[in-house]
């Protein structure tokens, strides 16, 4: 296996200037084969592929931005040590959201047993800088913005008030996208839990919501 | 066959996620026309979702290139450092085995050359009386040689291996 990656990362090596635009051309699995023959600018290809979607995942989980890049870059870690030992026969992508799901839940466990971390990163949250404002349209009247902003508020308080393991699930499914399927392997979860949680997910949710959104 | 509200509720996850065989499909709906409760609880759903997926996405800051670079360089670092330490550890190990293992052999093979060993010498049997030695003739000219000589017990006791067969020769002639 490893001299198939060599060959592949051979083929892309005498183009140089272009090499970037041969791996965009990728899927995942080719640019971890090129990887693995040799070829590290294909780990550039996949941390600019993944770095937004697992921050936004750990981001929405854990819910303090700072220590999400902190984590996001632990995966990247773990991804560049580990990857000659990744089992190629599955997607890269449920790999990478296995290790952040993972390290998410370790970071939610650990600030269970510290509430002064637990505090401090509540206070951050409500830090102005930490909110992106893209929610809001320029072009809106004043009270327009401050109710979508009001709105989003609720959205991000109503998505952390959920149980850890059906909010974990919620956030692969309605902002990642990810199937059933890729959940289950995600959470290490059988299909049936899978749809389970989300479903109760998506009523919690709907419920804390509905009232904000009459 | 009309739909119940509970198994409306229970397929609702499906039929949100459009994964629903046809048949089922249309069964949810037909339900939705006939059950305000249903419609409602389906709209409120959807609208749910459309207000979390609108949510705005984040990016990361200017610093994550470089913090994950340096992250990566230690790590790199930390990895060769490891491999050096084990296999370092690995050279020790091997030479204490080695140093153990020889002076093991020195030890043994001293104590086997300091061990005295046991000279087992054949049993030797007298078969005349004193009587009979003396009557002999000729008695082992090397015993008589050696006794007033000062030589060693042991070297008498060799030459004592001649003294059987030759006082069976007289033990012969006597009895002749």
């Amino acid at each position: 296996m490893a001299i198939i990656a060599r060959k592949q990362a051979a083929q892309i090596q005498p183009q140089g200037a272009t090499v970037r635009e041969q791996l965009r051309a990728m899927d995942d699995s080719g640019v971890v084969s090129a990887f693995l023959g040799g070829e590290e600018r294909a780990f550039s290809e996949l941390v600019d592929r993944y770095q937004t979607r697992l921050l936004n995942f750990i981001y929405r989980t854990i819910g303090d931005r700072e220590k999400a890049e902190d984590l996001v870059q632990e995966v990247f870690v773990r991804v560049y040590r580990h990857l000659h030992r990744f089992d190629r026969s599955k997607k890269f992508s449920t790999w990478a959201y296995t290790i952040a799901s993972n390290l998410a839940k370790n970071e939610l466990r650990n600030r269970s047993r510290n509430p002064l971390v637990l505090f401090q990163t509540v206070q951050k949250n409500w830090q102005e800088d930490d909110r992106p404002l893209q929610f809001e349209d320029s072009t809106s009247r004043p009270d327009d913005m401050y109710r979508k902003r009001y709105l989003r508020e609720i959205v991000e308080e109503s998505v952390a008030k959920l149980p850890e393991h059906h909010r974990n699930v919620f956030i692969l499914r309605e902002l990642e996208g990810k199937s059933y399927e890729e959940i289950a392997e995600i959470t290490d979860c059988n299909l049936g839990t899978v749809k389970s949680r989300l479903n109760r997910a998506r009523n919690s949710f709907a419920e804390i919501v509905a009232p904000y959104m009459e | 066959m009309n739909m119940d509200c509970r198994d409306f509720r229970e397929q609702h996850l499906c039929y949100v996620d459009d994964t629903l065989p046809g048949v089922e499909l249309v069964r949810m709906q037909m339900h939705l026309t006939e059950c305000p409760e249903c419609a409602r609880h389906d709209a409120t759903i959807r609208r749910s979702l459309m207000l979390f997926r609108s949510l705005p996405r984040i990016e990361p800051s200017p610093d994550f290139s470089k913090n994950l670079e340096r992250k990566l360089r230690d790590a790199k670092l930390a990895d060769s450092a490891a491999v050096r330490t084990s296999r370092t550890r690995r050279l020790g190990t091997a030479v204490t085995v080695s140093s153990a293992l020889m002076l093991a052999y020195i030890g043994f093979s001293l104590r086997q050359v300091d061990t005295p060993q046991d000279i087992v010498l054949p049993p030797v049997v007298a078969l005349a009386s004193i009587a009979d030695t003396q009557m002999s003739s000729s008695p082992a000219p090397e015993m008589l040689a050696a006794v007033p000589a000062g030589l060693p017990l042991w070297t008498a006791a060799f030459f004592a291996e001649q003294t059987p067969v030759h006082f069976a020769s007289i033990e012969q002639t006597a009895a002749r």
